[in-house]
């Protein structure tokens, strides 16, 4: 049996495990959207960077293996969303969308259904290809799945059978409101702490750990993988799908590799082994980057106005990057899920 | 037909020669160095600002200036980062190559710097009715040349056996008496060296200079050493070839077709993986930890 300490992430439920991170990130998202439209524009952004963080922390995070492909099955759930919501008047007149496949210029959903049919194709997606790619390990996963990242990139980009090509898809349906997209995360973020916790997670994190003493003590590695990659797939489309409703339209290259790293480095600034970890690490990025825009423009941040040149924001962030991985290699969480401080502990306990 | 081989002979050579850089270090240390393409960048840079002195004046300053940037990477980042996860040293490589970047874009603008270097070199030679580019031709001798240079390196010389031993296994060799940090500065120093002669060639047939320079083929170099044989040098050689010759290949046949080589070699790449994990030339039961 395992002891505990060579565990390491989620083994046993505590409420403020759970309940803390989906504190912050409701409470953020609901009292900075209120301030002004461009920090509404911007938290629904960051919300759906944060599905698409969450949907790499259940598989990257908890298997170890690098995976370049969730931005493929972002595209596909935003194809999938785009088009079932774009208006029919759009998909008949629209220069890059006059070779669309008959079906595909008929096949119309509303926005509920439409998320619910992305995630879906997410999903099949994810639980196709991993058949083949959950047997590599290490380098040989990450350039696998990077292959089928460019190879899905590359067919939408040139085939205009299937989508826009390489020109934007208008008039996709945008989220009215905020609560859509954040009670879609807040959900994303329960199930994923579930999954963390439940057995298929652990006998996945076991794997990371010790690739072959797992498979002694039985563990399909294949399978528990697979399984996790297919849930990743369904959190990925639905991340891109929502990146879709919110910017109101959808382009290929919006989610090839700027987008795969952006969220890769939250990923691992945030730690990539804890639910925690995934919310510490897009809250940290987005938020610098979004502080930094606003003094490029020259506005104030909670009343700090810093004139910056333009450019001084990807300058920072790529730099904070490096230097957060040199001071802690394995994110500011460390790896592990929040903890209540020390003092409300001991009152917990008394 | 001769030129579609020869072009296809300097392509799979120039991918060869990136591939085998990034093999260097990544045999030593196991990182993915992708601001390998920022080196591939500052020779092309360096190369079209001294495009008013003599080609060899450009080019030897370019290969002192990427193997001291290849080093300082090496002091500045990564060897702090010893020891922890490859994957977390690829997300720093990344951030280091998107910093590089923005640096560029600051010192050299956004839009593509150009010069024309080397112009003889774009000409035409005449064999009993077949017409070759210069370009390819020297390409291909140059990459030919490089590639048993790097050999003689590798195979007989003390730093060569040193890297060899590193790269298949480098607690042992440490243990044996390989001195980690020299081997490992070396190395980078090295990669720097080949990634001067990579950018020379790249600059020479597009000389459309922009911080993104050498991007593609850092991305495609990295799939290169992977189908080729993670833990062998000759094997990130032979990948990086293949990869070359695929698309040099792909481009000239599939005509019309052309915009989905991509497609097609990744699918390639895909089915060399799932055939043989560890590449083509990697040897038993070698599996990493994760």
């Amino acid at each position: 049996m395992f002891t505990k300490s060579l565990v390491k992430g989620l083994t046993k439920f505590s409420f403020a495990e759970l309940f803390i991170p989906l504190v912050v990130v409701a409470s953020s998202s609901l009292w900075l959207s209120g301030r002004s439209t461009s920090l509404l524009l911007f938290i629904k952004f960051t919300l759906c960077y944060l599905m698409m963080v969450l949907s790499l922390q259940v598989f990257v995070g908890n298997s170890g293996v690098l995976s370049f492909g969730h931005g493929s099955f972002a595209m596909v759930g935003a194809f999938v969303s785009g088009l079932a919501t774009a208006p029919l008047m759009i998909k008949q007149n629209a220069m890059a969308l006059s070779n669309l496949w008959q079906p595909l210029v008929d096949f119309k959903l509303n926005l509920g259904m439409s998320l619910l049919a992305s995630a879906f194709a997410g999903g099949v997606f994810a639980a196709f290809t991993g058949g083949f790619l959950m047997r590599l390990n290490g380098l040989a996963a990450g350039i696998a799945t990077f292959a089928l990242l460019g190879i899905t990139y590359n067919i939408l980009f040139n085939n205009n059978h299937v989508g826009p090509s390489n020109q934007a898809l208008p008039g996709v349906s945008q989220f009215s409101n905020l609560t859509l997209p954040l009670v879609l995360v807040l959900l994303a973020m329960i199930m994923v702490y579930f999954y963390n916790l439940s057995r298929a997670g652990r006998t996945l994190r076991a794997t990371r750990e010790d690739n072959l003493a797992s498979r002694g003590l039985g563990i399909n590695i294949i399978r528990v993988r697979w399984m996790s990659f297919t849930f990743s797939g369904v959190l990925a489309g639905l991340a891109g799908a929502m990146y879709a409703h919110v910017g109101g339209a959808v382009q290929v290259q919006d989610y090839y590799l700027g987008f795969t790293f952006y969220t890769l480095a939250m990923l691992i600034v945030g730690g990539s082994a804890s639910l925690w970890g995934a919310v510490l690490g897009t809250v940290v990025v987005s938020g610098v980057s979004q502080i930094l825009l606003m003094w490029e423009q020259s506005s104030p941040v909670f009343g700090i106005t810093i004139h910056l040149p333009i450019g001084t924001r990807a300058i920072v962030i790529a730099g904070m990057l490096v230097v957060i991985l040199l001071w802690r290699p394995n994110g500011i969480s460390n790896g592990s899920e929040i903890k209540l401080p020390n003092f409300l502990r001991k009152i917990k306990a008394s | 037909m001769i030129q579609t081989i020869l072009n296809a002979l300097s392509l799979g050579g120039t991918y060869a020669l990136a591939s085998l850089g990034l093999g260097l270090v990544f045999g030593v240390m196991r990182l993915v160095n992708f601001a390998y393409s920022e080196l591939i960048t500052i020779a092309a840079y360096t190369l079209v600002m001294t495009s008013q002195m003599p080609i060899i004046v450009g080019f030897l300053l370019s290969v002192v200036v990427t193997s001291i940037a290849a080093v300082l990477m090496e002091l500045l980042v990564y060897r702090r980062l010893r020891g922890v996860a490859p994957a977390i040293m690829l997300v720093a490589s990344f951030g280091l190559s998107k910093l590089l970047q923005q640096v560029y874009e600051l010192c050299f603008g956004a839009l593509p710097r150009s010069a024309s270097i080397a112009p003889w070199m774009s000409g035409e030679l005449k064999f009993s009715g077949v017409s070759i580019t210069n370009t390819s031709l020297i390409t291909a001798l140059l990459t030919i040349v490089l590639l048993l240079v790097m050999r003689f390196l590798l195979n007989k010389t003390s730093f060569g056996i040193q890297l060899k031993a590193a790269s298949a296994d480098f607690r042992t060799a440490r243990l044996l008496g390989v001195r980690a940090n020299h081997l490992i500065t070396l190395s980078f120093a090295m990669s720097g060296v080949l990634a001067a002669f990579v950018g020379a060639i790249l600059v020479v047939g597009n000389p459309q200079v922009e911080p993104m320079f050498g991007m593609n083929m850092t991305i495609l170099a990295l799939v290169g050493i992977v189908i080729g044989g993670i833990s062998s040098l000759p094997g990130s050689a032979l990948g990086g070839f293949i990869v070359g010759v695929i698309l040099s290949l792909l481009n000239t046949w599939l005509g019309n077709g052309r915009v989905y080589s991509y497609s097609w070699l990744f699918a390639v790449v895909f089915i060399i993986l799932l055939v043989r994990p560890g590449g083509l030339l990697s040897k038993g039961q070698e599996m990493e930890r994760v």
